[in-house]
């Protein structure tokens, strides 16, 4: 989790193994070795080869990694017609992968408790960062919520891994009924400390835990999901607001090269959609 | 059979192939350098420039659109004495031609962002931008008024010694007439085409995708326009025109060349395809040798029209 990551190739490489996950869920592998060397909150801009006309390719987390095979993993939730396409691929099918790109999450200090905040696909990151906090002795937890049952298609793979883990559906169906900021403010309350916070997932519930942070004065770090064109800083399609100390206002900044992953205390949410 | 040169002139601009990366898909060419080789590529058109640095619309800037894509940046960016104090010395690094693209609110704006441009070492010609559809003083107010168009051609012309290269906008009733304006102000090239004024809606909201309301239309789903508006323009003026809309291919490229283009310009596509110059270039040296064209040269505007 310390090296520098390896700087983006791209390639046309194969979907060696695919998943499904139920509904309009899977778990996507292809052989790459460059995104196999992505650190935690790093994407990859995915599309078919065969793409017809569709243009733009698609930003994916990185849920995993294994560099001795060259492999990685995505997880994906068909959202649009370009998520669609990649998640139709067949295991033979190559791909075009451009990755890993952007800046991910920075590791907690020795010592430091990190508390991970994952909604709906949101979550895919903290596989691959669950990984390198535990190789570093880190304590952390995952606080995992959706919608209901559903929409948490990745608790199999989770439990699997052993990761530390807290449910919530906003219906009760899975875990605590509510949102997932009921459960980490519970934890929150009963760790001694200053824990670091993570969020990736829906913009209300990273605004939450970010206004959490601020109220409680704990570092946190979230992954922004704007729309994106090119993964390479060059279309400025996928800007957020971001505000810097000395700064007369904030600016527009892309979330490829500069994120996706921001110190919350520089993100302004307003203008978000 | 030695193998068909791919060499081209643009006024007293030497390009070692027809092919540039255009302005807004390939940042200032420094942050693509790490994925695709620069020295691959006849040049790169840099993201508009102004004096000041510009923070750009807010978002959601773009939309994919059948084929196509519509923005709305806003033409953001560091300015142009950021571009060559601290872009440019990183740029010139790599073996490629620079484009400047030159904006303005202001004909006086226009001329001394080109007269920066110009006394900067390695920049190699510039592209004045009169045909963004996406800021609200200037930019394509200065590419839909022909007057407009030969006063702000004219004074860069004046400011520079460098090749000059308006773009066009597609946005008029006849790009000839503008085509004409830049001839007779002094250009040495033209530019053609910048993107078509799109209009995308969300039904849900009813509200336009792009947060700015209207943005520019670019990708292969304008394509047989700017084919169109590149014979017009190659048809009416004696300059060199650099073909520009969609390309996505050889084949693509290779009808711009026939409709009239010396060069040509590879946008929307970089964003997908950073490394689509290797295929272009060999497509089009196939191409010519299957043909027994000596020069990419010669296959200009040699479009068989039934008259
Ligand atoms: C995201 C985006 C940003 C652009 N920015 C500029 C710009 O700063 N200056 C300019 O002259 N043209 C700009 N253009 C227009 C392109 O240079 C090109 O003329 C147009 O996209 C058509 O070519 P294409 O279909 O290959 O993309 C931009 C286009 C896109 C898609």
């Amino acid at each position: 989790m310390t090296s520098s990551p390896p700087s983006p190739a791209d390639r046309v490489c194969p979907l060696v193994k695919r998943e499904s996950l139920g509904g309009a869920y899977a778990l996507l592998t292809f052989e790459h070795a460059g995104v196999a060397g992505a650190s935690a909150g790093q994407f990859a801009m995915i599309q078919p080869e065969a793409q017809g006309d569709l243009l733009l390719r698609r930003p994916f987390s990185i849920m995993d990694t294994d560099p001795s095979t060259s492999r990685f993993t995505i997880f994906l939730k068909a959202v649009g017609p370009g998520s669609k396409a990649v998640f139709d691929l067949r295991e033979g099918d190559n791909a075009r992968v451009l990755g890993p790109l952007g800046r991910g999450f920075t590791a907690p200090a020795p010592g430091e408790r990190a508390f991970l905040v994952g909604g709906g696909y949101g979550v895919a990151p903290f596989a691959l960062f669950s990984r390198g906090l535990r190789e570093a002795g880190s304590a952390f937890h995952l606080f995992y919520g959706g919608r209901s049952a559903s929409e948490l298609p990745l608790v199999g793979e989770l439990e699997r891994r052993g990761i530390p883990l807290t449910l919530s559906t906003d219906d009760g169906t899975r875990g605590e009924r509510g949102r997932v900021t009921v459960p980490l403010m519970d934890a929150l309350s009963l760790v001694p400390g200053t824990p670091r916070l993570y969020a990736c997932g829906p913009e209300p519930m990273m605004r939450a835990v970010a206004e959490i942070s601020s109220e409680k004065r704990l570092a946190c770090e979230v992954s922004l999901d704007p729309w994106m064109g090119c993964g390479l800083g060059t279309c400025l399609g996928c800007v957020v607001k971001i505000q810097d100390e000395g700064e007369p206002r904030p600016k527009n900044r892309p979330a490829c090269t500069e994120g996706p992953v921001f110190d919350a205390r520089r993100v302004v949410w307003e203008k978000h959609s | 059979m030695t193998a068909p040169s791919l060499g081209v002139e643009i006024g007293s601009l030497k390009l070692r192939n027809p092919l540039l990366a255009a302005s807004g898909t390939c940042g200032y060419g420094v942050e693509i350098a790490h994925v695709v080789d620069l020295a691959t590529l006849g040049g790169i058109v840099t993201k508009g420039l102004y004096m000041a640095a510009r923070d750009g619309c807010e978002a959601p800037r773009i939309a994919e659109t059948p084929a196509g894509l519509l923005n709305a940046i806003g033409l953001q960016g560091v300015g142009i004495r950021a571009f060559v104090d601290r872009v440019l010395p990183r740029l010139r690094e790599h073996d490629t031609a620079v484009i400047v693209n030159v904006c303005g609110e202001t004909v006086e704006e226009y001329a001394e962002v080109a007269r920066i441009a110009s006394d900067a070492p390695g920049v190699h010609a510039l592209e004045i931008n009169i045909s963004c559809p996406n800021v609200k003083t200037g930019g394509i107010a200065f590419g839909t008024d022909p007057l407009m168009t030969r006063d702000v051609v004219g004074a860069v012309r004046k400011a520079s010694a460098l090749p000059v290269i308006p773009k066009l906008s597609p946005n008029v009733t006849d790009i000839t007439v503008f085509a004409r304006a830049c001839e007779e102000a002094g250009a040495d090239a033209i530019s053609c085409v910048n993107t078509f004024l799109g209009l995308a809606i969300d039904v849900e909201t009813r509200k336009p995708r792009l947060a700015f309301g209207t943005g520019g239309l670019s990708g292969p789903a304008i394509r047989p326009l700017a084919v169109r508006m590149t014979w017009q323009a190659a048809r009416a003026v004696k300059i060199p025109i650099i073909g520009i809309g969609g390309i996505a291919s050889a084949s693509d490229a290779l009808e711009f060349f026939i409709a009239g283009a010396s060069a040509v310009q590879v946008g929307t596509m970089n964003f997908s395809r950073p490394n689509i110059y290797a295929e272009i270039e060999s497509g089009l040296v196939d191409y010519l040798t299957r043909h027994h064209i000596g020069s990419i040269r010669d296959l200009v505007g040699t479009i068989r029209y039934p008259r």
